[in-house]
């Protein structure tokens, strides 16, 4: 005879039990709302983006907006645009790495480095319309450096035809804020080669410079790469410092989009998208190049 | 007998009267319908443009229940018709009610379907061919082509447009804005054709465009958008733009840096007219008519004129003497204004086609 | 060779003194020339008392509020919830979070615009309370690769599982172990990713300008083109700004390390 009642578990003496979130479908409910804000803000526009890169007005595909991105008004600012960022994020990394090696491994007091550090950290976010003003009001025709070099040194920049909005002008820009990032990426990779490594190629009698050449180099050459491409991908993007510094003239492809978003100066609703896409392509292409070759350097640093 | 005429003029009296009192009704209307929508959407409107802030101002203290919403105010007349565009569906802050906008804008944004007939209580008062017949658009002022040159970067003040091709002027002149798109920089380019005598329309499109690839290849051309702004910033020391916004910039510098205003000598000067219009989608209509009231009244063009603009009521105002004589004196010499063509609609329609289309071709200014 | 590898070391870090310094100097110097002849802090005071810069500034520093408080309720709950409960998911959830940095934010918006206009099933842009919510909502996408990394760094220096086991244990449902016992042992890093978002959000300028929104990105443009000295200290100002909230992270970082090691 089983007492029906036998199986009725009796009441703790403690709190009720927690409530158990059961596995399963329910698991989701914690990132669900980051899901819909990441699919309605980020995911959903974008790709509304690349899908309107592909519609004609009359609601088919096609392929002409892209092929329009052939035509030299747009071609020519995204050859301009791509030159910019190689040459930025090419120097950028080249200095930012010199700089940062000065700093973490030749000898200066230790007090210098955690300065740097909170400086590039700085720098790196002062990009956008301050640091073009501050640009103007340094290099440009009534700047500073243009005045002391007129007036103590006796040298024309413009006499030399410098002038602030142009490729150098812009380059020299960019950099303000690529070197920084540059330092801020590389210091913890600088910090990854082992003294010891160090050590054992100057007891084998290698100098400096080989010991970089042959030994450090090769280890951070992925880590570099990928930053190259990071830096890459952040100046293509650049839209406010630009901006600033000319207004809506500049022949680079963040701006072309600025002025057709805002004012259709192109005459063609459809190729905005086209050169929206064409942007992300770029820019996706440099951060998988990114992504791949820091998980390759990372295995380095373990 | 004297009973009839007598009656007669009563009757004409109270005709008057009631006519009169019928248009303030229909004012006294107006005004609250604005109120109840409690906003207006303005675009392109710089506060220092023909003294738009007084304007704005002016508007803001007669009407406190209404919100004036002033969109971006570097906008030029391409981005103004297109901002209406694409706030076709839109209701929102971001479609504009009113349009201010070269007077080539007009008929295209008209043929589109972009605009709303009105005409304000002093419709009569406005020249015939400046404004469009059935009350789409309608001239609100006008100025002459000029150069501004800040006299602290540049020694030598250039005289002609000739002389901005000297090497003295390396990246020295720039236009107001992109050529594709403002107003403003189009008829810079065509006052240079119509200086050098080329007859306005795609004449001088041609010969203006042909005078800027000169300029960008002697390396005088800036592609930076100039305003005063730039202009103290030595980006732009030279700028050509409307002889009223020059003014008003040098007087916004206040002598730090000094600046200097010329009309360029030759064969004429170029003058331009601006259109106001209702955008066809304007989510506050009765907003909207009730600032074009304000602007053609006495307040409105007399605010203008302080900006050194010439309302399109000018003459009339001159005429009944509404126009205090201090304000006359500041305006600029009429010289200037002795030997400016009015470029005709088509004219205007044909030189805007050539630069828009060629500008690219010809000229291209990019980053090098 | 030591001796010559220093030598080169400081030359680099001089030339990179200049190189950052100047700048610096120059935008400064700039902003004293307000008065012809001599120099003044005019141009300071033109800033600091035009309304619309208090305007502007004012509604830039609430949205940086809202954009935060935003992003810490909606990223500290997905980081816990990702460590503890699924930490399979980690990789796309970091994916996602990286994503604004790939996406150009001149595209995002350009996505709002066309997706969110008043004749879409969400029509955001129709007032502009919508309009400031889809900002918000902008500025939060922006700021979460660096929220996201904050949060889920401080997250990884406290043990969650058991935490949250005792908490269970004890009976306490899920928003009190988020909101009394997750959320203030986080708080140094939450506030890391407070100040670097409230940074970005103060100079942000493509979001703000194509949605037409008075914040400061934009009113700082404009300054630029039609006033001569202003600009310059207008940089000044922002400039501090961005160095006051990158140096008080330093501080409550170094802050907590003390208060953990003596607690």
């Amino acid at each position: 005879m089983t007492d029906a009642t036998a199986t009725v578990p009796h009441a703790s003496a403690h709190a009720p039990r927690p409530r158990r979130i059961p596995s399963g479908v329910t698991k989701w409910v914690g990132v669900a709302p980051f899901m819909i804000f990441a699919a309605l803000f980020l995911i959903l526009p974008t790709l509304n983006i690349v899908v309107g890169a592909f519609q004609s007005s009359e609601g088919g595909l096609t392929l002409d907006n892209i092929k329009g991105l052939a035509r030299p008004e747009i071609a020519k600012p995204f050859m301009i645009s791509i030159k910019l960022s190689l040459i930025t994020a090419t120097l950028g990394c080249l200095i930012g790495l010199v700089m940062a090696a000065a700093v973490t491994r030749g000898g200066l007091p230790k007090g210098i480095r955690d300065g740097m550090l909170t400086f590039s950290g700085v720098a790196s976010n002062f990009a956008g319309v301050p640091l073009a003003f501050a640009f103007i009001a340094t290099l440009g025709r009534l700047g500073l450096v243009t005045i002391i070099a007129k007036d103590v040194f006796g040298v024309s920049l413009t006499g030399f035809g410098f002038n602030l909005i142009s490729f150098l002008g812009l380059t020299l820009t960019y950099l303000y804020f690529q070197i920084p990032l540059m330092i801020l990426i590389v210091t913890p990779a600088l910090d990854g080669l082992k003294n010891e490594w160090r050590e054992a190629a100057q007891s084998l009698g290698a100098s400096g410079w080989q010991y970089w050449r042959m030994v450090a180099l090769p280890i951070l050459w992925p880590s570099l790469l990928g930053t190259l491409a990071l830096l890459f991908a952040n100046s293509f993007g650049a839209v406010a410092t630009a901006m600033a510094l000319t207004g809506s003239s500049l022949s680079i492809v963040p701006i072309i989009l600025f002025a057709q978003i805002r004012g259709d100066v192109l005459q063609d609703p459809y190729l905005g998208y086209a050169i929206a896409f064409g942007m992300i392509v770029i820019t996706g292409i440099a951060n998988v190049i990114y992504i791949v070759l820091r998980t390759r350097a990372e295995r380095w640093l373990k | 007998m004297i009973k009839k005429t007598n009656l007669a003029a009563s009757v004409s009296v109270l005709a008057m009267l009631s006519a009169t009192i019928a248009s303030a009704d229909a004012m006294a209307d107006l005004e609250a319908a604005a109120i109840s929508e409690g906003m207006l959407t303005t675009i392109a409107l710089p506060h220092d443009w023909c003294g738009y802030g007084g304007v704005i101002d002016g508007f803001k203290a007669k009407y406190p229940g209404i919100t004036v919403n002033e969109l971006n105010p570097d906008a030029g007349s391409a981005d103004e018709i297109e901002a209406i565009k694409a706030n076709k569906d839109n209701t929102g802050p971001q479609a504009p009610d009113v349009i201010d906008v070269g007077l080539a804008f007009g008929p295209s944004a008209k043929d589109e379907g972009l605009t709303q007939p009105y005409k304000v209580a002093t419709w009569d008062e406005i020249p015939d061919d400046v404004k469009d017949a059935d009350g789409h658009w309608y001239g609100d002022y006008y100025g002459v082509m000029a150069i501004g040159v800040n006299t602290d970067l540049v020694d030598n003040v250039p005289t002609t447009w000739d002389d901005l091709l000297k090497p003295e002027y390396a990246q020295s002149f720039a236009l107001t804005g992109d050529p594709r798109a403002s107003n403003q920089a189009i008829l810079a380019i065509m006052a240079m054709g119509v200086n050098k005598g080329a007859a306005p329309g795609e004449d001088s499109g041609k010969v203006g465009l042909d005078f800027m690839a000169e300029l960008n290849k002697a390396g005088n051309f800036v592609p930076v958008s100039a305003k005063a702004g730039t202009i103290a910033q030595g980006q732009t020391p030279i700028v050509a733009a409307w002889d009223y916004n020059l003014l008003a910039w040098r007087d916004s510098l206040a002598g730090n840096p000094p600046m200097e205003v010329l009309i360029p000598e030759g064969e004429n000067s170029l003058a331009g007219v601006y259109v106001q219009a209702i955008s066809a989608y304007a989510p506050h209509p009765n907003a909207a008519k009730l600032w074009m009231e304000y602007l053609y009244s006495d307040e409105g063009q007399l605010g203008w004129l302080a900006g050194y603009c010439h309302p399109a009521r000018f003459n009339a105002m001159v005429a009944d003497g509404k126009i205090p004589q201090e304000m006359l004196d500041k305006l600029p010499p009429a010289e200037g204004y002795a030997k400016a063509v009015f470029p005709s609609l088509e004219a205007q329609s044909a030189n805007k086609k050539v630069v828009t289309e060629q500008w690219d071709a010809v000229v291209g200014a990019n980053v090098e | 060779m030591i001796g010559r590898a220093k030598f080169w070391s400081w030359l680099a870090f001089g030339a990179g003194v200049l190189y950052f310094f100047l700048p610096l100097i120059g935008m400064f110097e700039f902003s004293l020339r307000a008065k012809r002849g001599e120099y003044s802090f005019l141009a300071y005071a033109n800033v600091l008392g035009d309304p619309q810069f208090q305007q502007t500034f004012l509604y830039s520093v609430i949205m940086a509020f809202f954009t935060i408080v935003w992003g810490v309720l909606l990223v500290t709950p997905t980081a816990f919830w990702v460590r503890l409960k699924m930490p399979k998911l980690r990789p796309v959830i970091e994916f996602i979070t990286l994503l604004p940095l790939v996406i150009p934010p001149i595209v995002i918006v350009f996505g709002y615009i066309r997706m969110y206009n008043t004749s879409s099933w969400l029509p955001l842009t129709g007032t502009a309370v919508g309009t400031n919510i889809l900002l918000m909502f902008g500025y939060s996408v922006l700021a979460l690769p660096y929220m996201y990394r904050a949060i889920d760094t401080g997250l990884r220096t406290i043990d969650i599982a058991t935490l949250t086991e005792a908490a269970q244990s004890l009976g306490a449902g899920w928003f009190t172990i988020m909101f009394r016992l997750i959320l203030p042992n986080v708080l140094v890093a939450v506030l890391s990713g407070a100040f670097l978002t409230f940074a970005i959000v103060i100079g942000e300028y493509v979001f703000a300008a194509l949605l037409n929104r008075p914040a400061f990105g934009p009113y700082m443009v404009w300054m630029g083109s039609n006033k001569a000295y202003e600009p310059a200290a207008l940089a000044v100002i922002a400039f501090a700004i961005t160095w006051a909230c990158m140096a008080l992270i330093q501080l409550i970082t170094r802050f907590s390390k003390h208060e953990r090691a003596k607690g």
